[in-house]
């Protein structure tokens, strides 16, 4: 199909992965700014870092992948931090949400529209398109659910890491797009798509 | 296998106590935990004694904790002992050591065996942890924290919010740290954080801190006779949030789920008359109780379907429902709020069951919004909600009389003027006006009808007494007439703006009107009652520099008033207003007072005009115009005159005289001035108008001192002239005397006579500087010029000059060769002259005397005697005969030649030594007033006095001669 591609349908890619690499470069500053704004409003210290193993499983971003292929595993970290979100959004209520902290909560509604909005860029530059197919979590990571014990700190813990794992995946989108988009690499690699496909796990 | 060796060791002790007291020791001793509230409860039989030894240890560390005797009496119904301590640190933390012992005074048994609770820090439990987790606690209090690290993990720090916090060891993997004194949390709660050595959180633990709830101010009523209403007010924070931490409300134990944030009240369906709140949440709980009787607690929900059943122009009557039907039996008291474009006022009606009241007062035309609420008038508790408004608007009236005044332009043309009804005076809209012309005199009328936006007519007034009589139309009638009588003019100079001038104030207009001042609100005005006053004053004003078609505003006051305060929304900031009083009658309208002032003075708009410098003298007058009336915006209270220096305004005089408008500055210096004036008012100084001047000499006075110093010349040099003429003997013997005969050694054969000698125009005395002398000083040469060298023969000449006419004296022949150094070109040419029988004696530039030479002769190389004796030629200005006479005792006798061998010209000085005055006193003596030769036109006189020698010199010296000898 990429074969088929005129020059303006290359270059209107283009345009689309400029845009979707414009909009990762902004979500990842609002992701770095919700991380802040929780870590101040549960006062954790600077020097402390989350810890814990990773909450988003896809296989490591490589040089040597194929842009479609990069773009599928960032397309599933991605899609893996969406769902953490929600889940973080829908159970930090049960902690006693600070109602005046609009500045937080306002951050969150618009970490989650703008990472709703990369994802539909991402998946607008998918070879397939659908975007049906994507990674799955690893099934043994049962941190993903979020803790099941009730401590409240455990879950304010599990918040941080997925707050962290969202400003880990956009700033790796950013990246990934920002060079996927110069110089005409891109319609180049595209041609290995489909063995490169084949290394993926399909849901 | 050294804990079991220490377990022996301590059994072994036990039996060795126990076998001296003789008490059994516990048995059976059990131990359960209570880890929410951190309490240990151990329990024992078989313990006959009401004492005991409890110690408690920490288990991996042998750390004692507690070693207590404590009095626990035996269950009756169970046979066993129970003592319950509460951990400080939570039990989870790490393991315990229990054991007991019986005591009966110093007498106790065996210690029980050891009972451990164990700890969540033993190996099979791998993960990290902290406790106590999720806690809610209140503010203040004191709590024990502790992490147990993970298997394989180091310990990094404890920290309590953002704060690291020093931390104890309790076992290998267990750290603990207590804080104090808490204060609230924030809603989520707050952490403490136990981090591993890479400063990684690897556990953690939320605590609440917050307090009990603590509402207040239960008040219970009804709103509909029926149910019953509470509300309370929440009273302190709690710092509790969540699900489990916020605080529940019951009344009379039912739930009240909609008592949250700030919204507290409870309902119930019924009225019980005893009602108790209680708040509840995880520190505690309060109870607020209340009673009363439902009478007692009536507030009545809003009416409701508000009505308007009659709307008339000057009432209205409003009716409501009440939606609860009790109210219909229930003495009420209401209060009616209506609000128009006006204002808004409240009323209030009693009655039973009110559900109807009439408003009166209204206002013809007008829109008004109505809102209703009631009480209960018997056992007044609080007013019910306002019902919702209802609008409405009354009918219309007919117009008031529309308030109108006459103004004068001129002696004979005028303008009827009525204000604009406004909205409660037209009571509907106003579709016109109309005016009648009343002529008693004619006996006739003129009717004009005039639209509604017009509230001023122009009349040619004729007739004087003639009335004006003025109606105002809308659709509900015209109103009562308006009259005003034209009065009885006096025909006057003022052809301005002035209704009529009183017959004692013929000039008031210019010298009656005083200043009033704006006093925030308004011009208050006052004066003295007037007897004619029958019908009320009135005041007007406007824009006192307006011209043409004023807009003239006014207000009529009551007889019985003498001041009034003049308000008007279009008074503006620097305009000056002219008020006028008149006394109004029936016959006419009399002046009787005016005022003029400003709402607010500002600065002049525009600076002085016509400022014009004017120098007199050393002074300078400088004179200005008044600045325009519309342009001084204030009073003018006078002018302030400067100096400008470059920006710098200097002062120079400050004119509080605001009629006065020149000043003049004195006593300045010739030079530029530039001169600024300003006028000021109250609020401050113009712009400045500024002049320049230069000024100039006083030329009349130069002109007169010049003529005065010729003058005094003049005259100086007649008095002079005179004297000298008076005194012309003495000025002759002084400065001209007579040049006696020149007495000649031996026998001259030569007749004395006129010697022509024609003086060889190229022989020239020339100043050359001697290198043997001072380079200063100055030697007088004779330098023959070139061409002179070879030409002797004065016949060549053939342009010469006109001889000079000498008189012809002996020279001897070898003078000729004896010339001094410095005068050797001059006399070779004179001894060429003689010989050659002419004389070509060019003294030029010469205005050496001989006295004045005579000095000279010290630097001068001189030639010996034998030379001054053998030099008997041509020597002018040379001292001969006084000369010998001299005491000569240096070198310069060899400059006086001997007496005897002159024989040549005596020129000046000479003639002295022979002279009847000469007495030989000295040199200086003798030559001053010598005439000096200035060239060779200088006088060389002979000795010889005869006449045909006078007639030789020059005529200059001739008249000079003859001045002094009184000769014509």
């Amino acid at each position: 199909m990429s074969g088929t591609r005129t020059r303006r349908g290359t270059v209107s890619e283009q345009t689309r992965t400029a845009r979707a690499a414009a909009v990762a470069e902004q979500l990842h500053h609002e992701c770095t700014l919700l991380l802040e704004l929780y870590r101040k409003k549960e006062t954790f210290a600077e020097e402390l870092t989350s810890g814990g193993d990773r909450l988003v499983t896809v296989p490591p971003l490589s040089s040597q992948l194929s842009p479609n292929d990069m773009l599928w595993r960032l397309y599933s970290a991605l899609q893996q931090c969406r769902n953490l979100l929600e889940h973080a959004i829908g159970r930090e209520e049960g902690v006693g949400n600070d109602r005046n902290r609009t500045e937080y909560e306002s951050q969150k509604k618009t970490v989650r529209d703008r990472l709703g909005h990369l994802l539909e860029s991402t998946r607008l530059l998918l070879a397939d398109g659908a975007g049906t197919a994507a990674f799955t979590p690893d099934p043994n990571n049962t941190e993903i659910d979020g803790p099941v014990n009730g401590s409240p700190f455990a879950l304010k813990l599990w918040i941080y890491r997925i707050f962290n794992e969202l400003e880990h995946w956009t700033l790796a989108a950013s990246k990934t797009l920002k060079a996927l988009h110069p110089d005409g690499a891109a319609p180049k690699e595209r041609r290995t798509r489909g063995r490169a496909r084949g290394r993926r796990t399909r849901r | 296998m050294p804990s079991l060796f220490f377990c022996i060791l301590l059994l072994g002790l036990g039996v060795t106590e126990s076998q001296a007291s003789g008490l059994a020791p516990p048995q059976q001793v059990r131990l359960d935990a209570d880890k929410e509230t951190q309490t240990l409860s151990v329990t024992w039989e078989d313990g006959h004694a009401s004492t005991f030894d409890v110690e408690i240890l920490r288990t991996e560390l042998m750390e004692m904790v507690l070693n207590e005797t404590v009095g626990v009496t035996e269950d009756q119904s169970t046979g066993k002992h129970q003592w319950n301590w509460t951990s400080p640190v939570p039990l989870e933390c790490t393991s315990l050591s229990v054991k007991v012992r019986s005591r009966d005074g110093q007498d106790v048994s065996e210690w029980s065996s050891q009972q451990i609770l164990p700890g969540l820090d033993l190996p099979d439990n791998t993960d990290s942890q902290m406790y106590p987790e999720g806690k809610t606690v209140p503010v203040g209090s004191n709590m024990t924290f502790c992490c147990i690290v993970e298997e394989g993990q180091q310990f990094g720090s404890l920290w309590y919010k953002d704060t690291l916090v020093k931390e104890n060891m309790l076992s290998r993997r267990t750290y603990a740290t207590t804080m104090t004194n808490q204060g609230p949390s924030n809603p989520s709660g707050t952490n403490v954080v136990c981090s591993n050595e890479k400063k990684m959180i690897i556990a953690g633990a939320v605590v609440f801190v917050g307090y009990p709830p603590l509402p207040s101010d239960l008040v219970c009523e009804t709103h509909d006779l029926i149910s019953v209403d509470c509300q309370w007010s929440k009273g302190r924070d709690t710092y509790l949030f969540g699900m489990t931490r916020q605080t529940y409300y019951t009344l009379n134990g039912r739930n009240c789920p909609k008592a949250r944030n700030s919204n507290m009240r409870c309902g119930l369906e019924q009225w019980d008359g005893n009602w108790t709140l209680v708040a509840r949440n995880l520190l505690g709980e309060f109870r607020l109780t209340d009673a009363a009787e439902l009478g007692h607690r009536v507030r009545p929900v809003a009416p409701v379907n508000l009505t308007t059943p009659e709307v008339y122009s000057w009432n209205a009557s409003v009716g409501w429902l009440w939606k609860d039907k009790g109210f219909e039996r229930l003495s009420l008291i209401c209060q009616v709020q209506r609000t128009s474009h006006l204002n808004s006022s409240t009323q209030t009606y009693t009655g039973y069951g009110l559900n109807t009241v009439v408003l009166k007062d209204l206002q013809p035309d007008e829109k008004y919004s109505v809102k209703v609420r009631c009480g209960s008038q018997k056992n007044f508790w609080k007013w019910g909600e306002w019902s919702l408004p209802l609008s409405f608007q009354t009918k219309m009236d007919r117009p008031v009389a529309p308030d109108i005044w006459l103004w004068m332009d001129s002696d004979n043309l005028g303008r009827v003027l009525w204000k604009p009804l406004t909205k409660s005076e037209s009571h509907g809209q106003i579709s016109g006006y109309e005016v009648i012309l009343w002529s008693p005199e004619e006996n006739s009328q003129q009717t004009l009808t005039l639209p509604r936006s017009v509230y001023s007519l122009p009349i040619n007034v004729t007739d004087r007494g003639s009335k004006v009589t003025v109606t105002a139309r809308n659709p509900a009638g015209v109103s009562l007439p308006a009259n005003i009588v034209i009065p009885r003019y006096l025909p006057g100079k003022n052809g301005g703006k002035r209704v009529v001038i009183p017959r004692h104030l013929p000039d008031a207009e210019d010298t009656a009107i005083s200043k009033v001042a704006f006093n925030g609100s308004g011009f208050p005005l006052s004066w003295v009652a007037h007897a004619n006053a029958s019908c009320g004053y009135v005041v007007d004003w406007y824009n006192t520099s307006c011209t043409q078609d004023c807009n003239v505003e006014w207000i009529k006051v009551a007889a019985d008033n003498t001041n009034t305060m003049v308000q008007s929304g279009n008074f503006l900031a620097g305009v000056r207003y002219k008020f006028s009083l008149y006394a109004c009658s029936s016959e006419s309208t009399v002046l009787l007072e005016r005022w003029h002032g400003y709402m607010q003075e500002l600065v002049p708009s525009r600076t002085v005009p016509r400022l014009s410098p004017n120098q007199e003298g050393a002074d300078v007058q400088l004179t200005w115009d008044q600045i325009p009336l519309e342009h001084q915006r204030g009073f003018i209270l006078g002018y302030t005159v400067y100096l400008t220096n470059a920006s710098h305004l200097t002062l120079l005089a400050n004119i509080t005289d605001p009629q006065l408008t020149n000043h003049t500055v004195r006593n300045l210096v010739l030079g530029s001035y530039k001169f600024t004036v300003k006028a000021y008012t109250a609020a401050g100084e113009d712009g400045g108008a500024t002049v320049s001047i230069s000024l100039e000499p006083y030329t009349y006075w130069l002109i007169m001192e010049i003529l005065v110093a010729l003058g005094t010349m003049t005259c100086l040099l007649i008095v002079i002239t005179i004297a000298c003429y008076r005194k012309r003997k003495w000025v002759k013997k002084a400065f001209y005397p007579e040049i006696p005969e020149p007495k000649l050694p031996g026998d001259w054969g030569i007749t004395q006579g006129t010697l022509d000698v024609k003086p060889s125009p190229h022989s020239m005395v020339h100043i050359v500087e001697d290198s043997v002398w001072d380079s200063s000083k100055e030697a007088l040469v004779t330098v023959p010029e070139e061409d002179e060298e070879g030409t002797g023969d004065e016949a060549a000449d053939t342009d010469e000059p006109a001889s000079l006419r000498y008189y012809n004296q002996v020279v001897e022949e070898g003078s000729s060769s004896q010339r001094r150094p410095h005068a050797s070109d001059s006399s070779a040419s004179s001894t060429g002259s003689m010989d050659s029988g002419h004389t070509d004696v060019t003294y030029t530039g010469i205005q050496t005397s001989a006295c004045s030479l005579a000095p000279m002769a010290h630097f001068q190389p001189q030639p010996d005697a034998s030379q001054c004796v053998g030099g008997g030629g041509y020597r002018p200005q040379m001292q001969s005969a006084s000369c010998p006479e001299e005491p000569q005792t240096g070198p310069e006798e060899h400059l006086q030649p001997p007496v005897g061998s002159f024989g040549g010209y005596q020129p000046q000085c000479s003639w002295k030594q022979d002279s009847p005055e000469a007495d030989g006193d000295g040199l200086d003596q003798t030559c001053l007033g010598s005439p000096t030769s200035v060239t060779s036109s200088q006088f060389l006189l002979p000795y010889d006095t005869s006449e045909e020698g006078k007639e030789y010199p020059s005529s200059a010296s001739t008249w000079f001669h003859n001045l002094l000898t009184g000769k014509p």
